[in-house]
């Protein structure tokens, strides 16, 4: 044992805590980093040697890693919960975009117009032959013409929407996909020279979480440190190692919207998925499901009031005793439906059931009485047939609504799990610092100490 | 468990945001002062608010088609009020020279009393509610009676409205039925009213033709059943107008009751709200106050 070796030890001492210092600066500094884990120094003793005199003596401290505070199971909830969130969110979002074409509640739109049009015809019973009458069935056929066709427009806009921001959404998981599988092969080196990577390894891990709330994924943590993902809804390998698969756009031929396609890691051949989870999950399920089949009951409902007020129309016979034409042309879709061209004149409008008694009102109230026909929309009136498509609207958007809440909350509690664990504290942090800083401090009076105990040595021989 | 610094920031920035949304929803309800705002605030609610309000639109439609019945049979009834009226003034006419006159001055004033009193009641058989005839059936381009000829030149079409759903009010009363004492489904009578008025004319004679006593008489009686037609036909348009007098307070009682039960549902208890709106403020505030206290402990102020 010689005074040397003590000062090993005060070395020893100092460089520990330099590090121990250095990983609290890492912690400080990346308080507020997302996806960070707090970092510890573990310290240990340095291997011990026998002195000459039999007596243990120890070697001082080492630091012999640094630990991320870092919970497998949690991070595995979390990307369930992103997932089910990305879904949940995006599809809200939307629906509550589309909502306001259907809010009957506060304004007026398609329902009112409806009630105004068959409403025109009535007025036009009192008084048959009035231009006045005439004018305003004319007006509110326009006017139930245009609010179909803006509703209309506002659907297929959303599809339109949705469908092109597949092509931002799958770049942006195809960079995830590749930053993930980059890092691995980063994470694998370190780790082969002996390296911990904590930084790569939390990146990484906030890749992951990144793309589970766009799609929905299964992960495995292999032994060398790297992450295989898997697409949960089909099963295909994203990421092997260092190897990314990716997404790609086709357009189909026959609807005019891009095919999603997966390419598997490691493989070559493109093979069309139907996404079902995720924010790609809820942007397809909007573009192919949800949406159109608003857009086909607002189809069915405008082609069954043009095609019945067209069959009463030309069953009748208007102002010049002429037998009545359609008023809705042509009575295929929503979007398309307007007043026919070929009715030019308020004359047109068929309100008699006889060639020669033009003052008849009598086909006018069978018009207006269609209104109040239950059995026109399969077991409902027009009205309420429209009342249960914004009712349905309704309850969709509020059902989402609701899953967004509750996501939030169960998103927010794993969170909070996750700082328990592996967040920074900054008052443990500034105590660290301090009992370092300290321990610091007092391996350099042991320096100091040894190194006047040799001066005493050297004045004895002197 | 162990809470690290950001644990109390994300439980802060969840809580003031879940704060932030009560307090929001709770505003939009004072300000807008509807339950119900879009269909998503509450579905099966919006369901029976837009059924009610197409129930209400067709409620007020039919009230609308029972103001214009109205208006129309009110015409009708002052008109049917005038041709009672001549009639009773020919008959009385009739009365005072019922066995016939043999001064030809009274002949002749007598006949062109007469006279006058056709083309009196010819015109109250013309009469129009807006641009409609409202004797002339459905054919409402041409009058319906003329001067010159007895014929009635209207249809016997008789126009309805729907004054309730699936309920149809019979509005108009055709010349045919009312002067010629044609037409079934109503009849009022059989009596060719302006025939008579006609035969009365040549029985009376003028100062040259002296009076045919028997054809005033029977004249005279067949003017006693055109008068009890006419009679007829005003009792058929007040017993309509009853009807939709009856239907419109009935309209009315339905409007209220539906009405009711919208505001229950969209009406906003503003005293309720008023409290949660103040409580709610008063908690957020806590919070507020909260998140500043404990955001800015640190141990850095102590070392």
């Amino acid at each position: 044992m010689s005074l040397n070796s003590v000062l090993q030890i005060g070395a020893s001492g100092l460089s520990a805590y330099q590090t121990a210092i250095s990983v609290t600066g890492e912690n400080i500094s990346n308080v507020n980093t997302t996806g960070y884990s707090r970092q510890t120094a573990v310290l240990e003793t340095a291997p011990q040697s026998t002195s000459s005199g039999g007596l243990s003596l120890g070697n001082g401290v080492s630091v012999v890693s640094v630990q991320r505070s870092y919970d497998a199971v949690l991070q595995k909830e979390l990307a369930n919960a992103q997932t089910g969130q990305g879904y949940d969110t995006t599809k809200s979002t939307v629906l509550q975009e589309i909502e306001p074409s259907f809010n009957e509640v506060s304004t007026d739109g398609l329902g009112t117009a409806i009630s105004d049009f068959f409403n025109s015809w009535q007025d036009l019973t009192s008084n048959p032959a009035g231009t006045a009458e005439r004018q305003a069935v004319l007006t509110a056929a326009q006017n139930l013409a245009d609010n179909f066709n803006s509703v209309s427009t506002t659907l297929s806009n959303a599809v339109t929407s949705q469908n092109s921001s597949l092509v931002t959404l799958t770049d942006s998981i195809n960079q995830n996909l590749t930053s993930i599988a980059q890092l691995n092969s980063q994470i694998k080196v370190i780790g082969q020279s002996g390296g911990d990577a904590n930084e790569l390894k939390d990146q990484r891990d906030q890749k992951i979480q990144d793309l589970a709330q766009q799609i929905g994924i299964t992960y495995t943590e292999n032994s060398d440190g790297t992450t295989d993902v898997q697409y949960a809804d089909s099963g295909a390998a994203l990421v092997t190692g260092s190897q990314a698969g990716s997404f790609s756009l086709t357009t189909n031929a026959t609807t005019g919207l891009y095919d999603v396609n997966l390419t598997a890691a490691g493989g070559t051949a493109a093979t069309t998925v139907t996404p079902t989870s995720g924010t790609l999950g809820a942007t397809v399920e909007l573009r192919d499901t949800i949406i159109p089949g608003y857009q086909s009951q607002l189809d069915t409902l405008a082609t069954t009031i043009a095609t019945k007020v067209n069959a009463q129309q030309q069953a009748g016979y208007d102002l010049t005793g002429t037998a009545g034409i359609a008023l809705f042309s042509p009575a295929t879709n929503a979007a398309t439906i307007a007043v026919n061209s070929a009715i030019t004149g308020t004359s047109q409008i068929a309100a008699s059931s006889s060639a020669s008694s033009t003052g008849d009102g009598s086909n006018a109230l069978t018009i207006a009485d269609l209104a109040n026909d239950t059995t026109a929309m399969s077991g409902s009136t027009f009205s309420g047939y429209y009342t249960s498509l914004v009712t349905q609207v309704g309850q969709d958007g509020q059902t989402s609504k609701n899953n967004v809440t509750q996501d939030e909350a169960y998103s927010n509690q794993l969170s909070t799990l996750r700082e328990s664990n592996s967040g920074v504290s900054l008052d443990e942090e500034l105590v660290n610092l301090t009992k370092y800083q300290q321990s610091y401090q007092a391996s350099a009076k042991l320096i100091t100490t040894v190194t006047d105990m040799m001066d005493t040595v050297l004045g004895l021989i002197s | 468990m162990r809470i690290s610094s950001n644990t109390a920031a994300l439980n802060a920035i969840y809580n003031l945001q879940k704060g932030q949304t009560t307090l929001n929803r709770l505003t939009e309800l004072t300000t807008s002062d509807q339950n119900i705002n879009r269909p998503s605030d509450d579905p099966t609610a919006t369901s029976t608010l837009l059924n009610i309000s197409d129930a209400l639109n067709a409620i007020n439609q039919y009230s609308t088609n029972i103001t214009k019945a109205t208006t129309s049979l009110d015409a009708t009834n002052n008109a049917l009020t005038g041709i009672s009226d001549t009639i009773t003034q020919a008959k009385s006419l009739v009365d005072s020279i019922s066995n016939g006159s043999d001064s030809a001055s009274d002949r002749q004033s007598a006949h062109d009393q007469l006279v006058s009193l056709k083309q009196q009641l010819i015109d109250y058989a013309n009469t129009q509610s807006g641009d409609t005839y409202v004797f002339g059936g459905t054919s409402s381009a041409t009058a319906p009676f003329s001067s010159t000829s007895n014929s009635y030149s209207g249809d016997s079409n008789q126009s309805k409205v729907e004054i309730a759903e699936n309920s149809y009010q019979t509005v108009n009363i055709t010349g045919d039925r009312l002067l010629k004492g044609s037409g079934s489904n109503p009849s009022y009578g059989s009596t060719d009213i302006l025939k008579t008025l006609d035969n009365l004319i040549s029985a009376v004679g003028d100062s040259t033709t002296t009076s045919d006593a028997t054809a005033l008489q029977q004249g005279a009686k067949d003017l006693e059943a055109g008068a009890t037609q006419i009679n007829n036909a005003q009792i058929d348009v007040a017993a309509r107008m009853k009807r939709l007098d009856t239907m419109s307070t009935m309209n009315t009682n339905n409007k209220t009751t539906l009405e009711n039960v919208v505001s229950d549902i969209q009406n906003v208890d503003l005293t309720m709200v008023g409290v949660e709106l103040s409580q709610q403020q008063t908690a957020y505030e806590a919070a507020l106050a909260a998140t500043a206290k404990i955001s800015s402990l640190s141990l850095l102020d102590y070392l």
